[in-house]
């Protein structure tokens, strides 16, 4: 494992008891990704994708293997370390409803740094600049529910960049936009991801997202079937 | 932090607000009710206190020790003049009258009947009892000393009307018989068996030259300055009444059923705010329960962005606490226009009789305001603690398995 290492993940096994039936969703990944990386993990429904993406950021915990995040030992936290380890070091993007409805574009962006206890002008300093960033200064003071689902989903990222994360996870983030404004959010994602250096890693099954991807990693049946860089 | 997750909730509160304001109502109702039960129950004790007190006993009475457990005739207050002299000069005491008890017999021309013959004085008892008022055929005594006030029940057992003649008949002081001829002038009605059946009144000269007891009595009615002076027989006023023989007590004591009523009251209200408040924990249980597993996808997405299992678990407690703040703010406001609208209308039993009491006009709640305050703030206290075990609930949540719709 190197300092340019973000993930790390060693021989992990996730198995689901499903009626009283085990079920092995992840069967022994190996996997590394570094700094920087724009990467989408691919493959077919129940393929392992979800499984897989929750065991690397602590959301659930494997059954065996470990997970190595920013040179820290995922598996070995308690509840609250994992709690601020996600707050301090990964950015979250949903496939929908990412952002809290009763609360306005600002309060949602600027969420995970009042959990950090940033004080309020550096807060209200980053999520103007942020949302200036994905084109919504203007929506500041707007709920979620006043903005297209586009918009809703430039907001979810500028919230996962906000506190510049290590790793930002984006879990189908266009399953519920059209080619257009996917290919937009993407392009947006990508250049921020060449702005800022900061590692982002898909999970999809959309084109538009393995075509703006730097590298692809295969997820079929709970193992590992293949990855390769791809140029552009 | 703390001030955006009061802020949060509050919002929560209201995102889905037909729940809330049915929920706000469900408790505020319970409160409500809670509220005008106490208040129902207030009137209803002043208003026994007050009939016990007002109708016949006075706050409190002076009778010859043994007198009140033996009834016997010749036990009438020692040193009358003394007690009487005392009385005068009590500032705390406005009003009192004598009064001479005896068992008697009263014939008609038709029937005869055993009763409690009370020789009463014209000029002081209408301050001490409801006799004069409850003259609702005839007249109080006019002056004339044959005059006889019997209940309308006696009336009816004698076959007797007004202008009739009763004999009555009672044991002297010195064990003989003495019988005296009177004229129905009142039929009386109390509402009460013990004066409406049982009890014929005359007045106390008469009674007193008849038993021969001429300047004795054997009970003293007060009526003191504070009402609740009787409810405590430690204040000092009984203790310097029951000397010479003598024994003074308050109602309370001496109308012990109305205190077991009044405790009974007060036991039946705890019962009520036992249900009632544990009907009030279940429905904001249910209402944050139903709340957690709407938004189970959002605690998902704040538990994965970094939210604290106790910050989210102070939210959903502090969701119960705006839910308990909108509850109290309906409940409250409900709760004072019932009373009111009550205190002002009164609530009719009709004429009904519980211990003795008569409950022979409206009732009208009563609010203790300076007590106002405990019902709202123990169910906003309540409906906060409700609201840990759904907190604790949200904050275990699997953040995986509550987002498994999307991840």
């Amino acid at each position: 494992m190197t300092d340019a290492d973000v993930i790390v993940t060693k021989d992990i096994i996730k198995t689901y008891e499903d009626g009283g039936v085990p079920v092995q969703a992840v069967r022994g990944i190996d996997f590394t990704l570094t700094k920087g990386e724009f990467t989408a993990i691919i493959g077919p429904s129940g393929s392992g994708k979800t499984t897989f993406l929750n065991v690397i950021t602590g959301l659930d915990t494997p059954s065996s293997g470990e997970v190595w995040l920013s040179g820290k030992l995922l598996t070995s936290m308690s509840g609250n370390e994992l709690s601020d380890f996600r707050r301090d070091h990964i950015g979250f993007i949903f496939q929908a409803y990412n952002l809290f409805p009763v609360l306005t574009v600002e309060e949602n962006v600027e969420y995970v740094m009042l959990l950090q206890g940033t004080p309020k002008e550096e807060r209200h300093e980053k999520v103007m600049d942020i949302l200036g960033k994905v084109g919504l200064a203007d929506y500041a003071g707007r709920l979620p529910s006043r903005l297209s689902g586009g918009q809703q989903q430039r907001v979810a990222v500028a919230r996962a960049m906000v506190s510049k994360p290590s790793l930002v996870i984006a879990d189908e983030p266009t399953a519920n936009l059209d080619s257009k404004t996917s290919g937009a959010l993407l392009d947006m994602m990508r250049s921020l991801n060449e702005e800022t250096g900061m590692t982002f890693l898909f999970s999809t099954h959309d084109e538009i997202v393995m075509k703006r991807a730097k590298k692809l990693v295969v997820i079929r049946d709970g193992k590992l079937d293949g990855s390769g860089s791809i140029e552009g | 932090m703390f001030g955006r997750l009061v802020k949060f909730a509050w919002r929560s509160v209201w995102k889905n607000r037909r729940r809330t304001i049915i929920t706000g109502l469900a408790v505020g109702l319970g409160l409500a009710s809670m509220m005008f039960t106490e208040a129902l129950m207030s009137g209803m004790s002043t208003h026994m206190i007050s009939q016990t007190t007002m109708s016949w006993m006075g706050d409190g009475q002076i009778h010859r020790e043994g007198f009140r457990e033996t009834g016997r005739i010749t036990l009438t207050v020692n040193r009358p003049d003394s007690i009487l002299a005392m009385l005068e000069a009590d500032t705390s005491v406005t009003a009192f009258t004598t009064r001479i008890i005896s068992p008697a017999s009263l014939q008609s021309t038709m029937e005869m009947k055993p009763v409690t013959m009370i020789g009463v004085d014209p000029a002081t008892d209408p301050g001490l009892s409801m006799l004069e008022a409850a003259v609702d055929t005839g007249s109080y005594f006019s002056g004339d000393s044959t005059d006889l006030i019997i209940g309308w029940k006696l009336a009816q057992d004698l076959d007797a009307t007004l202008g009739d003649v009763i004999i009555i008949t009672a044991a002297e002081a010195d064990s003989g018989l003495a019988s005296s001829l009177f004229f129905v002038t009142g039929i009386c009605r109390f509402g009460s068996d013990v004066q409406d059946r049982y009890s014929a009144f005359v007045d106390i000269g008469l009674a007193g030259s008849m038993l021969g007891l001429e300047g004795e009595f054997h009970e003293v009615a007060l009526r003191l300055t504070d009402i609740e002076m009787g409810r405590d027989p430690a204040l000092p006023i009984w203790s310097r009444y029951s000397v010479f023989g003598n024994s003074a007590e308050g109602w309370a004591e001496l109308a012990s059923q109305v205190g077991s009523m009044l405790n009974m009251v007060n036991m039946s209200m705890m019962i009520t705010a036992i249900i009632l408040f544990g009907l009030v924990v279940f429905g904001i249980v249910n209402s944050l329960f139903m709340s957690v597993y709407e938004r189970m996808y959002e605690f998902g997405v704040m538990k994965a962005v970094g939210t604290r299992p106790s910050a989210l678990a102070t939210m959903v407690v502090l969701e119960a606490f705006w839910l308990g703040v909108v509850s109290i703010l309906i409940g409250t406001v409900l709760g004072i226009l019932i009373i009111w609208i009550t205190s002002k209308t009164g609530l009719d039993f009709g004429m009904i009789e519980v211990s003795g009491v008569i409950f022979d006009s409206a009732i009208h709640p009563i609010t203790d305001w300076s007590r106002l305050w405990i019902y709202p703030v123990a169910t906003l206290l309540l409906t906060t603690l409700a609201g840990i075990y759904p907190g604790i609930h949200a904050g275990r949540l699997n953040a995986a398995a509550a987002m498994r719709k999307s991840l």
